[in-house]
């Protein structure tokens, strides 16, 4: 047992204030065993309303164990900015955008 | 074939003239770069006569190619001492390509400290008297030429940054709705204009024939597969147009690489209150516009107006890295307050990546206390009466750290770092060390996967690969300068295999050339070596590739620092 901090960006914000969802800087109770995707399904995210998850300010797979006091931040698609390969963002050629190059092989749960 | 339209400034002349066989192909900042190489003598001041500012549009600008209006302005830099080509939207670039103008130089320096200004259209080039305007902020200065010369002609002035020759002073441009929001910004080339008394360029194309396509059939296919591509990206097509760049506020600062409080860490507890989804809810809020393009046939859409709290314009093209350099560097979490600052900026003529870092120079010197964004403004409007302390400020972070005795400096050959920390992402610290420009986040922006041919992720906070990565976003962001083109359109064509394909076949069949994708990095390549060969002959050395050694510090929250040797520095920009 324990929190985690959520925020949201960007258009996934703007959807999840317009349903009273908490988005910015959320405190949100996590249970035991609890993995990234767990938490956005708690809150009615889908796998298409994200790009990419930030976890402690690292892009990470949606199976990510989370630990108490862990921080992340969901994004959808659309963030652009020179950081976008940079930051495992970006496809690589061919591929949709938001599935991360060294990920294809094993995307998020 | 289009001309080099040359303005003697002293002598109040001017002469049109064929492009010699080594630059007629070219463009952009590969046209600007070129020139400046072959005509400026490397150790010239950039204030005298012997200085030259080329303002050249891309080799696709006036075409109907999407986002293809961008103009490059170069120059011996008042800032860093080395070679510039500092890049905006607005209407210059079109309009001169309308006009068949490949390139307007002002050349020499008048004796006298009357200012003019230079009025291009169809059939004349004049002179005028400016004396009437000087003072004028760039503001107000489009509406009297808009007044005066009909609505919608291109501009490009000086504020009072560069009627002073300071060397934050930039070039700013009308955009479509007249506002001075789009700057060639850094490197303090308004400070050149304002050396060659020139207060203001009016571009006139009224009568001019569309830019001739030497295949029409095939430029307009290329094109339209071009418009799908940029407005199905969900970067250039949704995120941009909704948010502007300012959306990376809150991005960056997530990732802990939003350098906060003069580059002590990577995350700012007011992130939000100075986001791009606050930007864009006050938009909404207040009636302002939540996007328009910098330049007519902008299909992305990034920009936008900003008003204040009693719904009037405030500011437009309000950028991320504005908004960080006056917000988390200076710790100001009012955004109204950070775009008033913006606002001054425009209308001044001042860069708002260096006026933003030196006002946290001014904080970090003890000048006004730090997160006090009222005492900022406050500090800033003294650029425009002329105040030593204004003097000071607006010849940027460097010169404000010496005259304040600061020992805390973020600048590489002399231009302040922007709104990315090295520590944190590492090959963007690399491009910022090796460029030609200075510490410029946009000269390694570009990116596109022909070039890089790098497939697998690169971790941000390691060293691994990153010089490469930045090598060749170097390349590809020169090429792409070079065409005329906004850079974000590399987001769409780094995510498609046919995008660089596409823009190759648009400048094959606007000029009846036989190029392939290879040339891009070929040219990319040309552009760099003749800049590096300008700053060589300037007197720069390796020394001047390295980043000040508060970037030793572990940065928070990742703890990282900047770690790279000069040797692997130096691999950055070897061809």
């Amino acid at each position: 047992m324990g929190n985690v901090l959520f925020n949201a960006f960007s258009f996934l914000q703007k959807k999840l204030k317009a349903q009273d969802i908490p988005c910015v800087n959320a405190v949100l109770d996590l249970k035991d065993g609890q993995c990234v995707k767990d938490i956005l399904d708690s809150l009615g995210i889908t796998p298409q309303d994200i790009e990419g998850v930030f976890v402690n300010g690292k892009i990470a797979p949606l199976d990510t164990p989370l630990h108490d006091g862990d921080r992340i931040a969901a994004l959808p698609p659309g963030t652009p900015g020179p950081y976008r390969l940079l930051l495992g963002l970006v496809s690589s050629p061919g591929h949709k955008s938001g599935e991360r190059s060294d990920k294809k092989k094993d995307p998020a749960k | 074939m289009s001309k080099i339209l040359r303005i003697n400034t002293r002598e109040k002349t001017y002469s049109f003239e064929t492009p010699a066989e080594d630059i007629a192909g070219l463009g952009g900042r590969a046209l600007t770069s070129r020139m400046i190489l072959n005509e400026v003598p490397a150790t010239s001041h950039p204030l005298s006569k012997n200085n030259k500012l080329v303002f050249a549009p891309g080799l696709l600008s006036g075409s109907p190619a999407a986002n293809s209006g961008r103009l490059s302005v170069g120059g011996k830099s008042p800032l860093t001492g080395g070679i510039k080509e500092s890049n905006s939207g607005g209407l210059v670039s079109q309009k001169l390509a309308r006009l068949g103008i490949k390139a307007l130089v002002l050349e020499d320096k008048p004796e006298d400290d009357g200012f003019s200004m230079v009025v291009i259209k169809k059939d004349s080039v004049e002179f005028l008297d400016a004396d009437e305007y000087v003072g004028v902020c760039n503001g107000d200065m489009i509406t009297k030429l808009w007044d005066r010369f009909g609505k919608r002609v291109a501009t490009a002035s000086i504020g009072v940054a560069g009627e002073q020759r300071l060397t934050s002073a930039s070039i700013q441009f009308a955009d479509p709705k007249g506002h001075p929001g789009r700057a060639a910004g850094r490197g303090g080339l308004g400070a050149v204009m304002g050396s060659k008394k020139i207060k203001a360029i009016v571009v006139d194309d009224k009568g001019t024939d569309r830019v001739p396509l030497h295949d029409p059939e095939a430029f307009k296919a290329a094109n339209k597969k071009w418009v799908e591509l940029l407005t199905s990206h969900p970067v250039s097509g949704q995120g941009l147009p909704a948010y502007g760049t300012a959306v990376l506020v809150n991005v960056i600062n997530e990732a802990g690489a939003l350098p906060t409080k003069n580059f002590r860490n990577g995350r700012f507890e007011n992130a939000q209150d100075i986001s791009g989804e606050t930007m864009a809810a006050n938009i909404e809020k207040r009636s302002g516009v939540a996007t328009e393009g910098c330049h007519p046939g902008c299909v992305i859409k990034c920009s936008q107006v900003y008003n204040d709290k009693d719904n009037n314009y405030l500011t437009s093209g309000f950028e991320y890295e504005t908004i960080w350099a006056f917000g988390a560097h200076c710790l100001i979490k009012e955004l109204d307050d950070i775009a008033m600052l913006d606002r001054l900026c425009d209308d001044f003529g001042l860069d708002t990546i260096e006026t933003g870092v030196t006002m946290g120079i001014a904080m970090e010197g003890g000048i006004i206390p730090w997160g006090d964004g009222k005492a900022a403004i406050e500090l800033l409007k003294k650029v425009g009466t002329g105040d030593p302390m204004g003097k000071i400020i607006g010849n940027g972070a460097a010169f404000t750290g010496q005259a304040l005795g600061v020992d805390r400096v973020p600048v590489v050959k002399r231009q302040a770092l922007p709104a990315y920390d090295p520590r944190a992402v590492k090959a963007v610290g690399v491009t910022y060390a090796t460029t030609p420009m200075g510490a410029d986040h946009t000269a390694g922006y570009g990116v596109c996967q022909n070039i890089l041919g790098v497939g697998g992720s690169i971790d941000p906070l390691k060293k691994d690969n990153n010089v490469e990565i930045s090598k060749n976003l170097q390349i590809a962001t020169a090429a792409i300068d070079a065409a005329g083109l906004c850079l974000f359109v590399a987001f769409p064509v780094l995510d498609n295999p046919e995008g660089l394909q596409m823009i190759v076949d648009m400048i094959n069949a606007r000029y009846g050339f036989s190029l392939v994708v290879d040339d891009v990095t070929t040219l990319g390549i040309s552009i760099l070596k003749d800049e590096l060969e300008f700053n060589r002959r300037a007197g720069f050395t390796p020394k001047d590739d390295r980043l000040p050694d508060m970037f030793k510090e572990p940065f928070a929250p990742h703890n990282t620092t900047w770690d790279f040797t000069d040797e692997e520095l130096a691999e950055a920009l070897k061809f």
